[in-house]
C-alpha cells in the first residue's frame, strides 16, 4: 500500500495548492489507480473497452453509477471509514462508500469550506445542526462537519440527540448570540432548519444574530416535514435569524463523493461580484459534467441532463459518479440543481432526522 | 352540455343541467342507453380530429394512439353493454330503466393513460347517473370527443354529461364540479387519491397505484403461439403507463427456453413492436430514471440488461417484485413454479395477472389471486384490452357506482 499512500498524501499537497491543480494529469493518474487496484471497477471499465491507455482526455474515465455503491464494495483498499447513504426504507440497499484515505476527504472538504464559507477568514461559533459523529459515526456530513468544527470553530456545539433536534437549547444558544451581539455559523440539514422555524413562527420568536452569521444548509427537504421553497427558506432566514440571503449557502454534497458544491453568494459577494446567477460552486479538484441521459454526451449549454461527478478526492474509491439528480450547467463555473430522475428514492442527508425518527 | 367553462360558476351551471336532463330521462331503459353509447363509440372511434390531436397531448405516438382508440372504442360495445347490465342488475335488466342509484357521479380521471372518460362516461350512464368528468392532464381530449359523438347520435342522453379539465387539486372547480355528487370515482397516484379523500371523505371511490405482472409456465412457454409477440404488445401499449401495464413477467425456470433466454427474445420481441408503435416522446427525467435503472442492474449478480429501440429488458434471477420505470422496462424473473406467484406479490397492488398457462395451472392460481387482490385475469396479449365489466379494484363496474358492497371479485378472461 506503500504507493496508495504516497499518492493520497501527494494529492492532499496537491489540494492544497488550489489554484495550480492540475486537474487532467491528476485525472489520468488517478484513473491508473483505481483501474489497478479496483476490482470491480476495472471490470465495468473492461466491459466498455476503457483502460488506463485508452483514456486521452479525464472526460473519458468511465462514470459508475450511484447506484453501484449500494451494489459493490468499490474501494481501493482497506477503507479508514465507510460512509453510508440515508434512505427512508429498504436499509440493505443503502449506498456505501468506503473511504480508504480519510486525509484526503478532510482535506477536501475543508479546503471547499473554508474557500466557500469563510471567505472572509471569519473564526464563528459553529452550531451543528447535524449529529455528531458519535451518534452517526456512518454519516460522511457528520465527520465533515466535526473536520470543520475543529479547524475553524471558536466554539463548536451540536445540536441533534438522540432525541433529535434540541429546540430549547438551540433557542437558548440564538437569544444569547443575539443577546451577546455574536456571530454564529449555523450548519445542518434543511429539515433541522425547517423544524427550527416553524417553532419560532408557532411561538412568534425572531432573533437577529450579529453580523457575519451565517447558515449553511443541506439536502433540502425530502423527508416528513414541510416543503419550504429556496425562497421560502432564505426568507425564514432573515426573518427568523436575521440572517441576509447572501449569507446563506446551500451545500450539495453526496456519501459517495468527498467534494462539496457550496452556493455562490458568499463567495461571489466576498470577491466583489455581483450575487446572479446563483449556482453551485467546486473546488478546482471536482468538476461536473451534464449528461444526456440515453448517449451520455454533454447535453447543450443550459439543457438539463443527469450529473455526473469527476472528484478527484474520491482517489481511493470511484473518482467518476453518475448521479440520479438532474441539473443544468450555470454560467461557466457552476451548476443548478433542478430535480431527480423519475422514480428515483429519496435520499442524502435531507433524511438524516428522519431516519432517527426525530422530525 | 358542452363542456368548455371559463369559470367554475360555469361549470356548476352545466352540472346542476346534467343533473335536470338526467331527471328528465324518465323511463328510458338501459338498453336504449347502451345502443346510444355503442353507436356513439363507433363514431368516437373515427374522429379525425382526436387522433390528430391527441398524440401530442398523450405525448404518444400516432400509431399508438390510433391502437389506444381503436381499443377504447371497443369496449363500449352495445352487446357487452346490455350483457353486463344483466348480469349486475338481473335478467331482463336491458329493457328496463336504471335501479334507483345516484343523481350524480363525478370521475376525476388519471392522466397516464388517454381515453379513460370513455368508459367513466358510459358506466355512469348506464347506472342512470347524471356523469361529470374531469379529464387527465395527458388527455384532456378524448372525454369531450366522446360527448361529441354522443350528442350526435342521442342529444338527450348527451345532455346528462359534463366533461372539463382543470388543473388537479383547484379546489374551487372540484367543489363546481363534485358538490352535488354522490358519488366520485377517482383514478390516480397514491398520493392523488388521498388528497382527494381528505377533501371528499365517503363520497369517494378511490383506484390509486396498481401494477400488472405476466406469468409464463413451462407449459405455456411450449405452446405454439406467439406469445413473446403478444407480451411485447402488452408492455407496448401505453408506453407501459397504465394499471394494467405487466412491469415483470415471471417465468418458469426448467423449461424452454430459460428465463435468460426469454429475455432475450422478449427483446427482440420488443424491437419488432416499436416498428409498428413507436414510443412516444420522453422528458429528461423518465429517459434519466430507464438509464439509471439499466445502469443498476448492470450491478446486481446475476442480472441482465438487454436495451434496445423497443424497450428496456432486465433478466433478474431473484423473484422479488420490484417497481420499473415505465417506458417499456420490464423485469424477467425465474421462477421454480408459479404457485410462488401470490407469495411473491405484494397484497392489494397488483391488479391484473396475464397468464400463459393450462387451464389447471390458471384454476389453480385464482383463489391465491383473489386473495391476493388481483381483479383480473387474462391471457397474455390482452392485459390491454380489459372489457367495460373490468372489475377494477376488485369491484363490480356497476354495483359499485350504486354503493352496493359486492364480493370481491377476480374476472377470468378466457
Amino acid at each position: 500500500m506503500g504507493s496508495a499512500v504516497s499518492l493520497a498524501a501527494e494529492l492532499v499537497a496537491a489540494i492544497a495548492t488550489r489554484a495550480s491543480f492540475e486537474f487532467e494529469a491528476w485525472a489520468q493518474r488517478i484513473f491508473r489507480h483505481q483501474f489497478e487496484r479496483n476490482a470491480p471497477y476495472r471490470a465495468f471499465c473492461e466491459r466498455r473497452g476503457v483502460r488506463p491507455e485508452t483514456v486521452a482526455r479525464w472526460e473519458d474515465v468511465p462514470p459508475v453509477p450511484a447506484a453501484a455503491f449500494r451494489r459493490a464494495e468499490l474501494a481501493c483498499g482497506p477503507p479508514e471509514a465507510i460512509f453510508r447513504t440515508s434512505g427512508t426504507t429498504d436499509g440493505a440497499a443503502r449506498g456505501r462508500h468506503l473511504v480508504p484515505h480519510l486525509a484526503v476527504y478532510r482535506a477536501s472538504a475543508l479546503g471547499a469550506f473554508e474557500h466557500f464559507m469563510l471567505p472572509d477568514g471569519a473564526h464563528l461559533t459553529h452550531l451543528f445542526l447535524v449529529p455528531s459523529p458519535e451518534l452517526r459515526p456512518d454519516s460522511s456530513l457528520a465527520r465533515m462537519c466535526a473536520w470543520v468544527g475543529e479547524a475553524f470553530g471558536r466554539d463548536v456545539e451540536w445540536l441533534v440527540g438522540g432525541d433529535g433536534l434540541d429546540v430549547e437549547r438551540l433557542l437558548a444558544r440564538l437569544a444569547d448570540a443575539e443577546r451577546c451581539g455574536d456571530a454564529l455559523l449555523l450548519a445542518g440539514v434543511t429539515s433541522a432548519f425547517v423544524q427550527l422555524f416553524d417553532v419560532c413562527a408557532a411561538r412568534r420568536l425572531a432573533f437577529r444574530l450579529g453580523p457575519g452569521s451565517r447558515v449553511m444548509d443541506t439536502g433540502g427537504t425530502k423527508g416528513p416535514e414541510r416543503r419550504l421553497s429556496r425562497a421560502g427558506f432564505l426568507r425564514a432566514c432573515w426573518t427568523v435569524l436575521g440572517v441576509a440571503g447572501y449569507c446563506c449557502v446551500n451545500e450539495y454534497g453526496m456519501t459517495e463523493l468527498c467534494s462539496q458544491r457550496y452556493d455562490s453568494v458568499l463567495r461571489d459577494r466576498f470577491d466583489g461580484r455581483g450575487l446572479e446567477p446563483r449556482r453551485l460552486l467546486g473546488p478546482p479538484w471536482l468538476r461536473t459534467r451534464i449528461l444526456d441521459p440515453d448517449t451520455l454526451e454533454p447535453v447543450r449549454p443550459g439543457e438539463i441532463g443527469l450529473l455526473c461527478h469527476h472528484d478527484l478526492a474520491n482517489v481511493g474509491s470511484v473518482s467518476v459518479v453518475l448521479t440520479e439528480d438532474l441539473g443544468r450547467a450555470v454560467a461557466p463555473d457552476g451548476i443548478e440543481v433542478t430535480g431527480r430522475a423519475a422514480g428515483a428514492a429519496p435520499r442524502g442527508c435531507g433524511l438524516l432526522l428522519a431516519e432517527l425518527g426525530l422530525s | 352540455m358542452s363542456g368548455w367553462c371559463e369559470t367554475p360558476a360555469e361549470l356548476a351551471e352545466l352540472v346542476g343541467g346534467a343533473v335536470r336532463a338526467r331527471d328528465r330521462l324518465g323511463a328510458r331503459t338501459l338498453g336504449d342507453a347502451a345502443e346510444a353509447l355503442g353507436a356513439a363509440a363507433v363514431r368516437w372511434g373515427t374522429d379525425a380530429q382526436l387522433l390528430a390531436d391527441l398524440p401530442a397531448v398523450a405525448r404518444l405516438s400516432p400509431p399508438l394512439v390510433a391502437a389506444a382508440v381503436r381499443i377504447a372504442a371497443a369496449a363500449i360495445d352495445t352487446r357487452a353493454m346490455r350483457a353486463l347490465v344483466e348480469h349486475e342488475f338481473g335478467a331482463g335488466a336491458a329493457g328496463r330503466p336504471a335501479p334507483r342509484g345516484p343523481s350524480l357521479i363525478g370521475h376525476v380521471l388519471a392522466g397516464n393513460v388517454p381515453a379513460l372518460g370513455v368508459p367513466a362516461i358510459a358506466l355512469g350512464c348506464l347506472v342512470g347517473a347524471a356523469v361529470v368528468v374531469k379529464s387527465g392532464h395527458d388527455d384532456p381530449l378524448s372525454a369531450p370527443a366522446f360527448h361529441r359523438a354522443l350528442e350526435a347520435v342521442d342529444p338527450l342522453l348527451a345532455a346528462t354529461v359534463v366533461t372539463a379539465y382543470w388543473p388537479g387539486g383547484e379546489r374551487s372547480w372540484e367543489e363546481a364540479a363534485f358538490a352535488r355528487a354522490d358519488l366520485v370515482v377517482a383514478s390516480g397516484t397514491d398520493e392523488t387519491v388521498a388528497a382527494l379523500a381528505g377533501r371528499l371523505g365517503a363520497r369517494l371511490l378511490a383506484h390509486g397505484d396498481r401494477v400488472s405482472v405476466a406469468a409464463v409456465s413451462r407449459e405455456g412457454l411450449g405452446r405454439d403461439e406467439p406469445l413473446l409477440e403478444r407480451l411485447a404488445l402488452d408492455i407496448a401499449l401505453h408506453d407501459q403507463r397504465g394499471c394494467l401495464s405487466p412491469r415483470a413477467v415471471y417465468v418458469e425456470a426448467d423449461g424452454s427456453p430459460s428465463p435468460q433466454a426469454f429475455a432475450e427474445r422478449l427483446a427482440a420481441a420488443l424491437d419488432a413492436v416499436a416498428r409498428e408503435l413507436p414510443p412516444g416522446p420522453a422528458g429528461v427525467e423518465e429517459r434519466a430514471a430507464l438509464r439509471l435503472l439499466a445502469d443498476e442492474a448492470e450491478w446486481e449478480p446475476g442480472s441482465r440488461v438487454l436495451n434496445g429501440a423497443g424497450g428496456l429488458v432486465v433478466y433478474d434471477p431473484r423473484p422479488a417484485f420490484r417497481p420499473t420505470t415505465g417506458r417499456r422496462t420490464i423485469r424477467v424473473h425465474a421462477v421454480n413454479n408459479l404457485a410462488a406467484l401470490p407469495l411473491i406479490l405484494a397484497p392489494g397492488r397488483v391488479e391484473c395477472v396475464g397468464l400463459a398457462a393450462s387451464g389447471p395451472e390458471v384454476a389453480a392460481l385464482v383463489p391465491a389471486l383473489r386473495a391476493l387482490g388481483v381483479a383480473r385475469v387474462c391471457p397474455i396479449g390482452r392485459m390491454q384490452q380489459p372489457a367495460l365489466a373490468w372489475p377494477r379494484g376488485q369491484r363490480l363496474p356497476l354495483g359499485s357506482l350504486l354503493g352496493r358492497p359486492g364480493p370481491d371479485v377476480l374476472e377470468v378472461e378466457g
